[in-house]
């Protein structure tokens, strides 16, 4: 039982004087029976007798599928054609197209192990981490700004993505990339890297505001903040709905959220200077003389009533516009034990209906009921969270985790709800391949490319999209849950504007930085509270950099990705929408970025076709959609480009289902 | 994919819909509106409501007055805040929390006399004497209040019925539930000041977790007021139509026939271009008589922008548009309701910007029979407090403010609700913003329980916990 491990761990661990502090609970064995809450099991690997069956079978993945496709009376679909399968591969691990050079290569290579290669080439390519780094991104809801009405800009938390496309792309251990995140400024607090990480718990929105503060209820929601990230991120549960009162439908106890809180009580968010004594120094002189003044006006308002308080106000305001840049920093958190809040049980999450207090605790339900807080004053509680999250038998994490991996490769999780493995989230469609590549992730010391391997070998992946749905599929798994046939998928919005530049010739690859500002509409500029907070980069050629790499504001979100379905940066976002709509049309049809890139497509397609509009047409199919033309295809481009314009037909292209899918 | 975007067109629609090109599908839906719908591929087709029988809106505009009008300034009047101006508040009345007046405040009566109006003789400021003549439409509800004092949280809240941001608005709901009625136009409007921008920013409006497709359009300032509704320069109508019958022709080149997510794609570029030919149309002003011009106060100093905002909500409603926000205040704080310097100074001015366009809304739904189906809702994020802040201003005010809505089968005529004798709490039948939400949602037709959406392990919806009825108002 896993409660085992955490009584051990703690067992010198002494209890806090017990008079205030809430009850442990118990959780009944019916509770704890929930599938997500048990250990998981050591699935055997299903045989097959039939020939035809083994022979499908590649390895573990396809063993589990095909046995309950077969339990259907489905079956699987044939092998997609190579050009299908690198366009496939190429975006699912890089988020780009395959160039039509590495298209050839591939579709010529006839030797043994030439997708095995393929896939090991892109999942070491410098791209890898930035597609899967924006999965993580997403989760966690990153971004460069505070939200709410100042939306001030934080100027080192690019770092912090920066640091997420490096871990994925060096295969960071998953344990040790959750406890870099929650804790790496207890682990390691003189260490850029993992103080960098850290900023993983202060990268929820921020309130501020002018006036009176709410000292207590800002706190709070800090502490908020963090603690439903752990629930959401790294959990997959959905702890957050405990804020208030016990889960409505799961066995997570109000005492459960604030003692998760609990953790944190202690965290506040430190900006670590990272700067030469000389540039401290020229801050400092540049800096002393506005504070100095705007220190004197603020004192000179002792008295001072009505229109001339509001004047030196307005002065004090216009000073501090006048502020010197920071200095470079680190977006990070500090354990400041001084400064520890008493985390007590908040009715209807208020924090001035305080109830019990609590110390920090992991989730009662996979614990032994007697299991005991940690004491209040522990050294480093973060990591102590973040050894139980990541241990080898904490039921949820190595599931949780490698659901979010098959999840991203089939447009659909093993659980298709990947933030919510309770009662109200979808149950397994295969369990014991769920259980099976939790095992196998856990064994291979948290590899995530492990999985992907092992995922990206089956034949299941492999499957062509196409097939139509027999009587059969039709009628048991029309949204082909089983996976009798590989799911086509519409490009992601970072994806659309990636592949855009790419296929233009106009890919700027540079990798890492600030986030970059590129120019829009003027009108939704001005709409912002602050527009001069959109300070466009000035290096035009930064604006052709992948989208990952564009600033993540809050209060402003680029109408090209929001129109579609890029998450809106305030709450977790485990799955994205695919919507299909008229103002899509309208943005690759009439926006400025779809015409900008169209002309610089057709450029390419001239200089490199040469003037034969065949050829032209050619180029322009193996470049955005990874094939030639099909004999209608080419005839209906070729007959438009004899009164049009070169430049309109790459337009089209960009707006063609042979672009903007994968199959 | 929601229930609600749920693709339900058969392969026999589909077919005859793949041979017709784009000109053949804008005439056809000229000539079958009614018919074409009703095999949409829109995920925005209109929807029926939930309640068909209560359901008497069919639309909705919300006039949004940005930083918290004065409830003592306008619909409540307090004649014991005027004997007691410059004093203490008396200890009776409570304790309140406000952004910036502390325990040193005294009271401040205010300048505006109160007359009344109408049959029903309600009482209304001489800072609105347009929207006064309107009164026996409008049921004025006093007893409002929210959670928060400072504006972001507060916005948040009045659109989304969360303090934090992230979450659905009343538009993207209402759009969720009920679709379009238009196919030219975007469903959901927002026509922001454009004074500049307001504390919440843009997650106020948006869709929050729901499919982007929900996501509200908003308005830029001038006679092209939608993104990527014109053609790029240099791009003829004659091109354009060319270029997208060469994208409808290879899309079908390599496409099985049954592709109900293709054919949705494709559709969606008919609907696009439906949208660049007829919108223009809508938007342009210049077809309206002169006589609706003037009595929106177009063409006249202080109402000519938020005339021509209301102007534009009508016609928009009258073509289908389901909700529109046109939104008064952006910008610095006193170029909003936010009155924090000069009550009297800044309520005038905001007032004299917008009480003769609001009443000349009232007026032309009214006679265009548009009003029995068109839900307004007119407030802020809160009201503002009955002490002052500096000795001129008021500062923000949750604790109860005034409301008010018309149309939309709204009783009107009627006042409901009421704050204590200063204006200070909500005290006769309290209402808060979720209950303001589920009215709403009633006349439109919307359950509150069944317009909702899965998100996180939770089913999310408008009002996160029941809200009631406003009874009195139905």
């Amino acid at each position: 039982m896993f409660g085992k491990f955490w009584v051990v761990a703690c067992a010198a661990s002494a209890l806090i004087a017990a008079d205030s502090i809430a009850p442990l609970g118990k959780y009944t064995a019916a509770e704890r029976r929930h599938w997500a809450f048990v250990k998981r099991t050591q699935p055997e690997v299903p045989k097959f007798s039939s020939a035809a069956h083994a022979a499908w079978v590649k390895n573990p993945v396809d063993a589990f599928i095909l046995s309950r496709l077969a339990k259907e009376g489905l079956a699987p679909s044939p092998r997609a054609a190579r050009a299908t399968l690198i366009r496939r591969l190429s975006f699912d691990l890089t988020g780009l197209p395959p160039s039509p050079a590495e298209v050839a290569a591939f579709t010529a290579d006839k030797s043994p192990g030439a997708y095995e290669r393929l896939v090991d080439r892109l999942l070491s390519s410098p791209h890898y981490g930035e597609r899967w780094g924006q999965h993580w991104l997403d989760l966690v809801r990153f971004a460069e700004t505070d939200g709410f009405e100042y939306d001030t800009h934080r100027k080192d938390a690019w770092r912090y993505r920066d640091y997420v496309i490096r871990a994925f792309q060096n295969d960071k251990p998953y344990d040790r990339f959750i406890a870099e995140q929650l804790a790496g400024d207890e682990i390691s607090p003189s260490e850029d890297e993992t103080l960098i990480a850290s900023g993983f718990n202060r990268l929820g929105p921020l309130r501020k505001n002018a006036g009176n503060q709410e000292v207590a209820s800002s706190r709070n929601e800090v502490l908020t903040e963090m603690t439903n990230a752990v629930g959401s991120a790294l959990l997959g549960v959905t702890l957050g709905c405990a804020r208030c009162h016990d889960h409505k439908f799961d066995p997570i106890r109000h005492s459960d959220y604030y003692r998760i809180q609990a953790y944190f009580s202690g965290v506040q968010f430190n900006d670590a200077v990272r700067a030469s004594p000389e540039e401290q120094s020229q801050w400092k002189s540049r800096a002393e003389p506005v504070e100095a003044e705007i220190l004197k006006l603020r004192q000179s308002t002792r008295g001072k009533k009505g229109d001339e308080l509001e004047a030196i106000r307005a002065k004090v305001e216009e000073l501090e516009g006048k502020r010197p840049e920071p200095l470079a920093g680190l977006f990070a958190v500090a354990l400041k034990p001084e400064n520890r809040d008493n985390i007590h049980m908040l009715a209807r999450g208020d924090f001035e209906n305080k109830g019990d207090r609590v110390g920090p605790r992991p989730l009662g339900v996979l614990l032994s009921d007697d299991t005991p807080e940690l004491p209040a004053d522990a050294k480093r509680p973060r990591t102590e969270l973040a050894k139980w999250i990541s241990d080898a038998e904490n039921p949820l994490t190595a599931r949780v985790m490698v659901n979010r991996i098959w999840h991203h490769h089939f447009g659909r999780g093993i659980v298709a709800t990947p933030n919510d493995f309770g009662r109200m989230g979808e149950r397994p469609s295969h369990p014991e391949l769920l259980d099976y590549l939790a095992n196998e992730f856990v064994r291979s010391g948290f590899s995530v490319k492990k999985i992907h391997r092992l995922i990206l070998m089956s034949n299941t992946y492999q499957q062509v999209s196409s097939t139509p749905a027999t009587a059969i599929a039709g009628e048991k798994d029309p949204g082909n849950r089983l996976l009798w046939k590989f799911s086509r998928r519409r490009l992601e919005a970072e994806e659309i504007r990636d592949a855009m530049l790419a296929v233009s010739g106009k890919l700027d690859k540079r990798a890492g930085g600030p986030g970059v500002i590129v120019a829009i509409d003027q009108g939704l500029v001005n709409a912002l509270y602050k527009p001069s907070q959109w300070a466009v980069t000035p290096d035009k050629a930064e604006h052709n950099r992948r989208s990952v790499y564009l600033i993540a504001k809050r209060n402003l979100h680029l109408p090209f990705m929001e129109v579609f379905d890029a998450p809106d940066l305030q709450v977790s976002c485990p799955r994205r929408e695919s919507s299909t709509h008229a103002p899509q049309a309208l943005e690759l049809l009439n926006g400025d970025t779809a015409n900008q890139l169209a002309e610089a497509f057709s450029e390419r397609l001239s200089a490199e076709a040469g003037p034969d509009p065949r050829k032209q047409i050619d180029l322009a199919y193996r470049l955005a959609a990874g094939r030639q033309p099909n004999a209608g295809e080419a005839r209906i481009a070729l007959e438009y480009l004899k009164t049009q314009r070169l430049k309109e037909l790459a337009l089209a292209v960009y707006n063609l289902n042979a672009f903007l899918y994968v199959n | 994919m929601p229930e609600h975007s749920r693709i339900t067109r058969n392969r026999r629609e589909f077919i005859s819909d793949a041979f017709c090109g784009f000109g053949a599908v804008a005439l056809a839906s000229m000539l079958q509106q009614e018919d074409l719908r009703a095999g949409t591929l829109n995920p925005l087709a209109a929807k029926p409501p939930h309640m068909k029988d209560k359901a008497k809106a069919k639309s909705m505009i919300f006039l949004f007055m940005a930083g918290g009008p004065s409830h003592i300034e306008t619909f409540d009047p307090k004649p014991l805040l005027n004997e007691l101006n410059g004093q203490k508040r008396p200890a009776s009345f409570g304790e309140a929390k406000y952004q910036f007046v502390d325990s040193k405040s005294t009271l401040l009566g205010t300048k505006r006399t109160f007359r009344k109006y109408g049959k029903s003789g309600i009482e209304v400021s001489d800072l609105l004497p347009h929207t006064a003549g309107c009164v026996d439409d409008i049921a004025v509800v006093r007893g409002c209040h929210g959670d928060m004092v400072v504006h972001s949280a507060a916005q948040y809240q009045l659109f989304t019925g969360r303090v934090i941001p992230g979450f659905p608005s009343m538009g993207a709901w209402t759009i969720y539930g009920l679709g379009s009625e238009s196919e030219s136009l975007p469903a959901y409007v927002v026509m922001p000041d454009p004074k500049g921008a307001l504390e919440a920013g843009q997650p106020m409006y948006g869709n929050g977790f729901l499919p982007a497709v929900y996501q509200p359009t908003m308005f830029r300032p001038g006679n092209k007021p939608v993104l990527n509704l014109e053609l790029p320069p240099g791009v003829t109508g004659a091109e354009r139509r060319k270029t997208l019958d060469l994208i409808r022709g290879l899309n079908e080149a390599n496409m099985a026939p049954d592709d109900t997510e293709f054919a949705a794609r494709i559709n969606s570029y008919d609907l696009a271009f439906k949208m660049q030919s007829e919108a223009p149309a809508v938007f342009d002003l210049s077809t309206e008589p002169q006589d609706t011009l003037d009595m929106y106060g177009i063409g006249a100093a202080p109402t000519d922008d938020y005339g021509r905002r209301c102007l534009l909500a009508r016609r928009l409603i009258e073509k289908g548009v389901r909700f529109v926000c046109p939104v008064s205040g952006g910008g610095p704080g006193n170029m909003q309701w936010d009155a924090h310097e000069n009550i009297e100074e800044n309520h005038l001015r905001m007032a004299a910007q917008t009480d003769k366009p609001i009443a000349a809304l009232l007026k032309d739904l009214k006679r265009r029979g548009l009003l029995d189906t068109t839900l307004v809702l007119w407030g802020g994020e809160f009201g503002r407090s009955p002490e002052s802040q500096g000795s001129k201003g008021r500062d923000h005010h949750n604790l109860g403010f005034t409301m008010w809505l018309a149309g939309g089968g709204i009783k009107g005529g009627q006042v409901v609700g009421g704050t204590d004798e200063i204006g200070l709490r909500a005290v006769n039948e309290p209402c808060h913003f979720r209950d303001v939400h589920t009215t709403v949602l009633h006349q439109l037709g919307l359950n509150q329980d069944a317009l909702s959406f899965m998100h996180q392990g939770r089913k999310e919806r408008l009002t996160e916990v029941h809200g009631r009825v406003i009874s009195q108002l139905v």
